[in-house]
C-alpha cells in the first residue's frame, strides 16, 4: 500500500507541466543521439548537464534520465535498417535484424524492438519500485573472481552459438581481449601493445571496431554482389509486426526482460552481456534454431528487451548504494550531486518525493517514446526503397561522421576503415566478427578482476571454486566448451549453430 | 564438392592460412607478454593475462590447422566464386586515399571527391543524381553537427569548414 | 604553377599564424575537456565535477568531465600527455601518483616536462573502514588479528602507489611490521562496493564513503586528517593512534606541456573563482574537502617538493624501482 501512495505522489510530481516538457525534451534528445551512432548518450549528457542547473532537481534528473533511455530506443534503428551499432548493446541486434531488413522485414523488426523496449522498460520500473532496496546487495555479492567467472561465461556462451568454427570463434575471442588489452594497463599505469603510437596509449576505441567490423565490412560485401540490384530485394509488405511476429516474440521478450533486469544490475558490462545472453538463450530454446542468423524475430525482440530492462536494472545499484554501475549513470550521480543530494542507501527515505518522482517520470517517457518512436518506422523505411548504389555511400559518410564525432580524432576513421578491411576478410574466410567485440569489450574487465582475485586469495586458484557464484558460472562455461567434444553433444551443436556463410 | 573447391594439403586452402595467421598473431601476443614481465600468480603483472590468452590462441590457431588438413577446406577461389573482387578493392582504395586526405583537406574538400567517387565508380548512379548528392550529404551533415550539436569537423589546413 | 602553390602554402601559412594567436585571444571557443582518472561517483569526480561547472561560468563555455581511471589516477594524465593539443581544450586532475609512480616504476611521462601546471585547488580526508557486520571495532583489532594472521588482511585501494596505498605501507611498518595485502581498484565507487560485498576486509580511500558510513553500512576506523573531522568526532586520527602522520593528497590541474601563458592565466582564473565560489565549498565539504589555493608559480614549486619528500618515503619503504 506504502508503494501505491509513493506511486501516486510521484505521478503528481512527473505530471507537472515543467517535468512534462523536461522528460520530451530528454527522450527527443536521446532517440536523436540514439540513431546517429558514435553520439552517444554519454556525450549529449555530458553536454546538457550545465543546461539541468536552472531547474529544480527534479526536472533536471528527469531530462538526463530521459536522454539515457532515449537513446536506448534509437540505438536499434541503424543496426537494423544499413548493419551499424550505435555501441555495444546493439551489436547482437544486427545479426537478426539486418537479414530481416533485407528481407523486406524491417518494419516488424523496428516494431518489435520498439514493442519490447517499451514493455521491457515498463517492467523493469515496476520491479526498480518493488525492490531495488532488497536487490542492492545483488550487485555487491560480485567480487572479483565472481566477476572473472561471469566474464568468461559470456564468452564462452557466446562463442558456443556462434555459426561454423567453435575454434575460430574462439580465436576471434582472444584476438577481442588482446585488442582489449592495448593501452595503458589498469593497474600499473605500463603502456601495453602500442608500438609507441601515442594514440594507442589511451587503447583502441570500441566504436571504430564495430563500425569497422559492422559497417564497413557489410558494405564491401555487399558490393561485391555481381547482379547490379537493391540489397533489400523483396516486397516491405508490413510496418508493424504481425499476430504471428508477436506469437514468436512474446517468450523471447519476457524473457529478456528479466534476464535485462538482474544482469544490469552488476556494475559493468550488464547491458552489453544481457543482450548477447538472451541472443544465446533464445537460440537455445527455439525449435528451429537453424532460422538465426537469418531473419529471426525472436533474436531481435529478446536483445532488445534485454538491454532496455537493463537500463532500468541499472539505477538500482545507483539509487540504493550510491554506486554507478556505467557511464551514464554517473553522469546522473554527477546531475544529482550538482542539486546537492547524494544517492546512498539513505536517499530513496530522505528525499521520496525526488525518488518516487523520477520513477513515474520514466513510465511517462516510455509512453511518449512509443508514441515517437512508431510513426518514424514508415520513414525509416522509406530509407531502404534507396537502390544500394546510392545507399552505400551515405552510410559510408554516416560512419566516417559517427567515429569521428565519437572522439574528435581522424585516427580513429583511420581505425576504422582498417577494421573494416579487417573485417571483410574476416567474413570471407568464415570469421565471425560478434565474439570479437565482446570480448573486446569485456577483455579489460576480465583482465583486471583476474588479477584482483589473484591478489585477494594469494595466488590460490581455487578461490574461483570455492565461492559459489563463481562455481557455477564457471561449471556452465566447462559443460559448453566440452560438451562438443563428446559426439552426441556435437550433433546437437551442429543443429543448433548454424552453417557458416550465412 | 570437387578437388578444385575442397583441397586438403595444398597452398590454396583457406582455412589453413586463416590458422597460419592465428598462429603468428598468438606467437606474438606471446612474446608481447613475456617483454611485459610475468608477475608472480599471487601479484601477476602486466604481461600475465596476454601470455596465457596467446598461448590459448596458438591452440585454438593449430586446431583450425589441424581441422584444415585433415578434413579439408575451401580453396580461395571458391571463396570468391561469382563475387566482383575487384569492386571492394575499389572501395578500400577509395577509403585508404581519404583516409589520408582527411587531416589536411579537411572533411568537406575530402568527403566530397570520396562520395562522388563510391557513387560513380561501383555501379555508376546517373550524373545528375551523383553530383548533387554527393555534395548536399556531406554539407548537410556538416552543418547540422556544427551549428545544432556544437561538433567540429576537421577542418584542415585551409580551414574549410 | 608553382609559383601559385608557393602562395597557397604562405597564404595558409599566415592563416594558421593569425588563427593561433586568435586562438589565445578568444580561448575558449568550445567545450573544455577535463580529464578525471577516477571513476565517476567517487569524491574526487564529485568535487572535480562541481569545481568545472562553477569554472564554466566564468569561461563562458561548458567543461565536460572525462574519467579516464586506472593506474591510481595516471592513466588519464599520461593519456593527455602522450597525446593531448596543449590548445587549453583538454587538461587534467593532476593526483600525487603522478609524481610518486615515476620514482616506483618505468612510466611513460615525466613529471617535471610533460605538464603545463595551471592551478592548484584542494587535498581530501582519507580514512580506512571496515564492513558494519566485521569483527574489527577499532583500528587495533586490525593490528592484532594481522600480527597473528600476516598477509591475510586485505585493503582495497583506488590504486597502487596512491597514498592510501603507501599511507597504509607506513602504518604496516609502524605498528611493528604487520604486513597487510593491498588490492588496486581503479577509485571510490569501486572500493566501495568491494568493502561493501565484503570481498576486501577493509578499505583505505578519500570521503566517498561518507553516505555509506552515514548510513551505518560502513564502519570508519580511522581519518588521516590533523584533526578529528567535525562529521565524525568520534574516529581517532592517525596522530592519535600512534602514527605520526598526515596524509591528504593534495591536487590542482594542468595541461599538456607547452601551453599558452595567456590560456593558462585563463584558466587558473576560472578555477580559482570556482574554489571561492559558496556552491564548490559546500560541495567540498560534504567530502570534508577544503579549498588550498596555489597559484600557477607555487604550483611548480610545490611540485618539486613533493617529488622530493616522496623519494624518501619510497626509500624507506623499499618500494623504489631498481
Amino acid at each position: 500500500m506504502d508503494t501505491l501512495v509513493n506511486v501516486a505522489h510521484g505521478l503528481g510530481v512527473a505530471l507537472l507541466p515543467v517535468n512534462l516538457l523536461y522528460c520530451f525534451i530528454g527522450v527527443f534528445i536521446g532517440t536523436l543521439v540514439g540513431v546517429l551512432p558514435g553520439i552517444g548518450p554519454i556525450s549529449a549528457m555530458s553536454l546538457l548537464l550545465p543546461v539541468t542547473l536552472s531547474g529544480t532537481p527534479e526536472s533536471g534528473i528527469i531530462m538526463m534520465a530521459g536522454i539515457y533511455y532515449g537513446s536506448m530506443y534509437g540505438g536499434s534503428t541503424t543496426s537494423i535498417l544499413v548493419n551499424i551499432p550505435g555501441e555495444a548493446a546493439s551489436v547482437v541486434t544486427c545479426i537478426d535484424g539486418h537479414q530481416m531488413a533485407k528481407q523486406g522485414r524491417a518494419g516488424p523488426a523496428l516494431g518489435i524492438s520498439a514493442f519490447g523496449s517499451f514493455i521491457a522498460g515498463t517492467f523493469s520500473l515496476v520491479a526498480l519500485m518493488l525492490v531495488a532496496p532488497s536487490l542492492a546487495s545483488v550487485a555487491i555479492a560480485f567480487g572479483p573472481a565472481e566477476y572473472f567467472s561471469l566474464m568468461v561465461l559470456g564468452l564462452v556462451v557466446l562463442t558456443f552459438l556462434t555459426q561454423g568454427s567453435m575454434a575460430k570463434a574462439l580465436l576471434m575471442a582472444c584476438i577481442g581481449v588482446v585488442l582489449g588489452l592495448v593501452g595503458l594497463d589498469s593497474i600499473t599505469a605500463q603502456p601495453r601493445l602500442t608500438f609507441g603510437r601515442i594514440e594507442l596509449i589511451d587503447g583502441i576505441g570500441l566504436v571504430p571496431v564495430v563500425m569497422g567490423l559492422f559497417g564497413v565490412a557489410e558494405v564491401l560485401l555487399n558490393t561485391e554482389q555481381a547482379i547490379k540490384r537493391d540489397i533489400i530485394n523483396a516486397k516491405i509488405t508490413q510496418l508493424l509486426p504481425n499476430k504471428e511476429d508477436w506469437k514468436a516474440s512474446a517468450g523471447p521478450v519476457a524473457r529478456g526482460t528479466v534476464l535485462g533486469f538482474f544482469l544490469g544490475i552488476l556494475p559493468g558490462g550488464g547491458a552489453v552481456v544481457a543482450s548477447f545472453a538472451s541472443y544465446a538463450l533464445e537460440k537455445r530454446l527455439s525449435k528451429h534454431p537453424e532460422r538465426f542468423g537469418h531473419g529471426a524475430i525472436e533474436g531481435v525482440a529478446g536483445p532488445e528487451s534485454a538491454n532496455n530492462s537493463a537500463a532500468g536494472g541499472a539505477f538500482i545499484p545507483l539509487m540504493t548504494l550510491g554506486i554507478p554501475p556505467n557511464v551514464v549513470m554517473a553522469l546522473l550521480l554527477g546531475a544529482f550531486v550538482i542539486h546537492g543530494l547524494q544517492p546512498g542507501p539513505l536517499m530513496i527515505s530522505q528525499n521520496p518525493t525526488l525518488f518516487w518522482g523520477i520513477v513515474a517520470s520514466m513510465y511517462i517517457g516510455n509512453l511518449m517514446l512509443l508514441v515517437l518512436n512508431l510513426p518514424m518506422i514508415g520513414m525509416w523505411v522509406q530509407l531502404l526503397r534507396l537502390p544500394y548504389n546510392v545507399l552505400f555511400p551515405l552510410i559510408i559518410l554516416f560512419t566516417i561522421i559517427g567515429v569521428y564525432c565519437s572522439s574528435n580524432n581522424v585516427f580513429d576513421v583511420h581505425v576504422m576503415i582498417a577494421f573494416g578491411v579487417i573485417g571483410y576478410f574476416m567474413r570471407k574466410l568464415g570469421y565471425e566478427p560478434a565474439p570479437l567485440v565482446l570480448a573486446f569489450v569485456l577483455g579489460p574487465m576480465l583482465e583486471n578482476n583476474l588479477r584482483k582475485s589473484l591478489i585477494l586469495s594469494q595466488g590460490d586458484l581455487m578461490t574461483f571454486v570455492e565461492r559459489p557464484i563463481s562455481a557455477i558460472c564457471l561449471a556452465f562455461a566447462l559443460v559448453l566448451l566440452v560438451g562438443p567434444l563428446l559426439p552426441s553433444l556435437r550433433r546437437k551443436r551442429e543443429l543448433v549453430a548454424l552453417d557458416e556463410g550465412a | 564438392m570437387n578437388n578444385d573447391t575442397n583441397v586438403k594439403l595444398r597452398l590454396n586452402n583457406s582455412e589453413l592460412w586463416g590458422g597460419l595467421i592465428g598462429l603468428a598473431l598468438g606467437g606474438f601476443v606471446i612474446w608481447s607478454g613475456l617483454k611485459l614481465k610475468l608477475g608472480t600468480i599471487n601479484d601477476p603483472g602486466s604481461g600475465y593475462v596476454l601470455f596465457y590468452t596467446g598461448i590459448l590462441m596458438c591452440v585454438f590457431a593449430i586446431s583450425i590447422m589441424v581441422a584444415a588438413v585433415t578434413e579439408g577446406g575451401p580453396s580461395f577461389a571458391s571463396r570468391w566464386e561469382n563475387a566482383r573482387w575487384g569492386k571492394p578493392v575499389l572501395v578500400i582504395a577509395c577509403l585508404a586515399a581519404f583516409a589520408f586526405a582527411l587531416e589536411p583537406l579537411g572533411f568537406l574538400l575530402s568527403a566530397i571527391p570520396l562520395m562522388l567517387l563510391l557513387l560513380r565508380v561501383i555501379d555508376p548512379v546517373r550524373w545528375s543524381l551523383a553530383i548533387p548528392l554527393s555534395i548536399l550529404a556531406p554539407l548537410g551533415m556538416w552543418w547540422v553537427l556544427k551549428h545544432l550539436l556544437a561538433i567540429q569537423l576537421p577542418s584542415g589546413l585551409f580551414e574549410i569548414g | 604553377m608553382s609559383q601559385r602553390n608557393s602562395w597557397r602554402v604562405l597564404l595558409a601559412a599566415a592563416g594558421m599564424l593569425l588563427s593561433t594567436a586568435a586562438q589565445a585571444q578568444d580561448y575558449p571557443t568550445k567545450p573544455i575537456t577535463l580529464i578525471v582518472p577516477w571513476p565517476a561517483g567517487g569524491s574526487t569526480d564529485i568535487s572535480m565535477r562541481a569545481i568545472a561547472e562553477s569554472a564554466s561560468k566564468v569561461l563562458g563555455q561548458p567543461i565536460a568531465v572525462d574519467n579516464k581511471a586506472g593506474g591510481g589516477g595516471t592513466v588519464g594524465p599520461a593519456t593527455m600527455a602522450a597525446g593531448a593539443k596543449p590548445d587549453g581544450y583538454t587538461i587534467a586532475q593532476i593526483p600525487i601518483t603522478v609524481f610518486r609512480l615515476p620514482l616506483m616504476q618505468e612510466v611513460s611521462w615525466d613529471p617535471a616536462k610533460d605538464f603545463s601546471y595551471i592551478v592548484h585547488l584542494t587535498g581530501y580526508t582519507f580514512g580506512v573502514t571496515t564492513n558494519a557486520e566485521s569483527q574489527y571495532k577499532t583500528w587495533q583489532d586490525v593490528v592484532d588479528f594481522a600480527k597473528k594472521n600476516p598477509g591475510k588482511v586485505t585493503y582495497a585501494t583506488p590504486g597502487t602507489g596512491t597514498s592510501l596505498h603507501i599511507g597504509m605501507e607506513q602504518i604496516a611498518l609502524m605498528a611493528g611490521g604487520i604486513k597487510l595485502t593491498q588490492v588496486p581498484f581503479k577509485g571510490g565507487a569501486e572500493t566501495n562496493a568491494a568493502v561493501l560485498g565484503q570481498h576486501t576486509m577493509l578499505q583505505a580511500d578519500s570521503t566517498g564513503w561518507r553516505p555509506l558510513v552515514d548510513a551505518g553500512k560502513l564502519r570508519l576506523l580511522m581519518v588521516w586528517t590533523g584533526t578529528r573531522s567535525p562529521n565524525y568526532p568520534d574516529v581517532p586520527t592517525l596522530k592519535e593512534l600512534g602514527y605520526p602522520m598526515i596524509y591528504d593528497s593534495p591536487f590542482g590541474i594542468a595541461g599538456p606541456k607547452g601551453m599558452d601563458p595567456k590560456i593558462v592565466a585563463k584558466l587558473h582564473d576560472a578555477f580559482k573563482k570556482a574554489i571561492e565560489d559558496p556552491a564548490v565549498i559546500a560541495t567540498l565539504a560534504k567530502y570534508d574537502m577544503v579549498p588550498n589555493y596555489k597559484n600557477t608559480e607555487d604550483y611548480r614549486k610545490f611540485v618539486v617538493e613533493v617529488t622530493e619528500s616522496e623519494r624518501k618515503v619510497i626509500d624507506t619503504l623499499g618500494l623504489a624501482k631498481k
